[in-house]
């Protein structure tokens, strides 16, 4: 068999099992072999790729109130809201803007900071019931810090931050309390929903940080960690829309 | 993400509650399948907000015949049928080409040249799997969409050419380009990456 011939039966058994006679080439041409093991690296690699990208949690949410607006969610009963509390919520909800700000303010630091020297990050350490139920389990945690950059096409970044200027505790746990709780209170049915979201979205902030601060130099790492803060920022900003 | 309770419902549970109006079940659903289809849509539009909306489409056929699920076939197999066909017909209604025009204006003898004329970059060992997306992205609509559907979603030929609408020697032609097309691109990165230090 002559490399002419590999060519032209090549796209017929890239895929099956090695006929002897061309088995017999490849092991004399390393043109054809070298070729040959490229293309099967190519399609072994691209399996990994199947569940790479984490959709943002505006998919979800996005979801639930089509469902809700064509009838197919049963609604549960309507549980009255008291007035003190209502009360209480109106201006409380508020306070939510401020948290969203602060989400992208998070974001922006990322974009605006200098570079400094490479400083590790101690990612946040959250109660374990929660840390187990980000993305499934912790097993899975250290893929999804690799795909998190992987998941999209990203912009390039002229001025990269430095790890250690990744802000950590600009969204506290306190306000994201503070926001379930004002979310429970003004629409109790989306609570859950969007408790989950922020879940999510805090899994994927922390999976963003960590990458970031393993590969500080790595642009599109970055951009992700400020897509992070976005959908952050998005999710508080969908619930104010939501209960206001 | 998912939930500890949700967690403890089987798919099967999940599907039966959704076509009660669950809207937890319709969650816990979501959550199995959402990095699986979301990615298959990213990777075959290479636009994350029309991915968005894609998988959204394709959660929402879904759910809307929930009901008429019997489970002669696996969930997510189905899930996944309806994803593509999504994706397909968004890539009509936009007038891309689902087989590459390539396809027939090259000739078998380019086609040798480029494949026997490799320059001295190698690709063995491993690959740089941000590099393989961008590549990924850079294919032509036609190859992408076979590449995507054969080599990252698992279907085989014979199903590729009934959902596009192609000949399955065509498809494994399409497949085989797209393949040579990657190798280029990942070659010239490499070589570009290595200039550059």
């Amino acid at each position: 068999m002559t490399c002419k011939e590999v060519q032209k039966v090549l796209p017929e058994v890239i895929d099956e099992v090695w006929q002897a006679e061309l088995q017999n080439h490849l092991e004399s041409c390393p043109a054809c072999s070298e070729l040959v093991a490229d293309l099967e690296l190519i399609a072994s690699e691209a399996r990994q790729l199947a569940d790479s990208a984490e959709p943002p949690p505006r998919v979800w949410l996005g979801i639930a109130a089509q469902l809700r607006a064509e009838g197919l969610i049963r609604e549960p009963k309507a549980v009255p809201v008291p007035v003190a509390a209502s009360f209480r919520s109106r201006w409380s909800a508020w306070l939510l803007v401020p948290v969203a700000a602060a989400a992208l303010v998070a974001g922006g630091v990322l974009f605006t900071r200098k570079p400094a020297g490479p400083v590790a990050i101690t990612p946040k350490v959250e109660n374990p019931a929660q840390a187990a139920n980000n993305h499934g389990s912790a097993q899975t945690s250290q893929k999804t810090a690799n795909q998190v950059v992987a998941d999209r096409s990203a912009p390039r970044i002229t001025n990269p931050p430095a790890p250690d200027s990744v802000p950590t505790e600009m969204v506290s746990n306190d306000d994201d309390q503070q926001f379930l709780q004002e979310v429970g209170t003004r629409a109790p049915r989306m609570k859950t929903t969007y408790e989950n979201e922020l879940r999510s979205v805090n899994s994927y902030i922390r999976d963003a940080r960590a990458y970031v601060a393993q590969h500080p130099e790595d642009e599109d790492a970055r951009q992700h960690l400020m897509d992070a803060y976005e959908q952050k920022a998005m999710l508080y900003q969908m619930a104010l829309d939501h209960i206001q | 993400m998912t939930d500890p309770k949700q967690s403890k419902i089987t798919e099967s549970e999940a599907i039966e509650r959704a076509k009660q109006g669950d809207e937890a079940a319709f969650e816990v659903l979501y959550n199995l399948h959402k990095r699986r289809v979301y990615s298959l849509c990213l990777r075959m539009v290479s636009n994350p907000a029309q991915a968005e909306d894609l998988a959204q489409e394709a959660f929402l056929q879904l759910f809307r015949k929930v009901g008429t699920f019997r489970g002669e076939s696996a969930f997510s197999m189905w899930l996944h049928r309806m994803t593509v066909n999504v994706v397909l017909m968004h890539l009509r209604k936009k007038g891309l080409p689902l087989v590459s025009l390539e396809e027939t204006i090259e000739t078998d003898e380019e086609t040798q040249k480029k494949e026997l004329g490799a320059d001295d970059v190698k690709l063995t060992g491993s690959l740089d799997r941000l590099q393989l997306q961008r590549a990924i992205d850079k294919l032509p609509p036609g190859y992408k969409t076979v590449f995507v559907l054969h080599d990252i979603e698992g279907f085989e030929h014979n199903e590729i050419a009934a959902m596009v609408g192609c000949s399955i020697g065509n498809s494994k032609s399409q497949l085989h380009k797209a393949r040579l097309k990657l190798r280029d691109y990942l070659k010239s990165m490499r070589a570009e990456k290595a200039e550059n230090v």
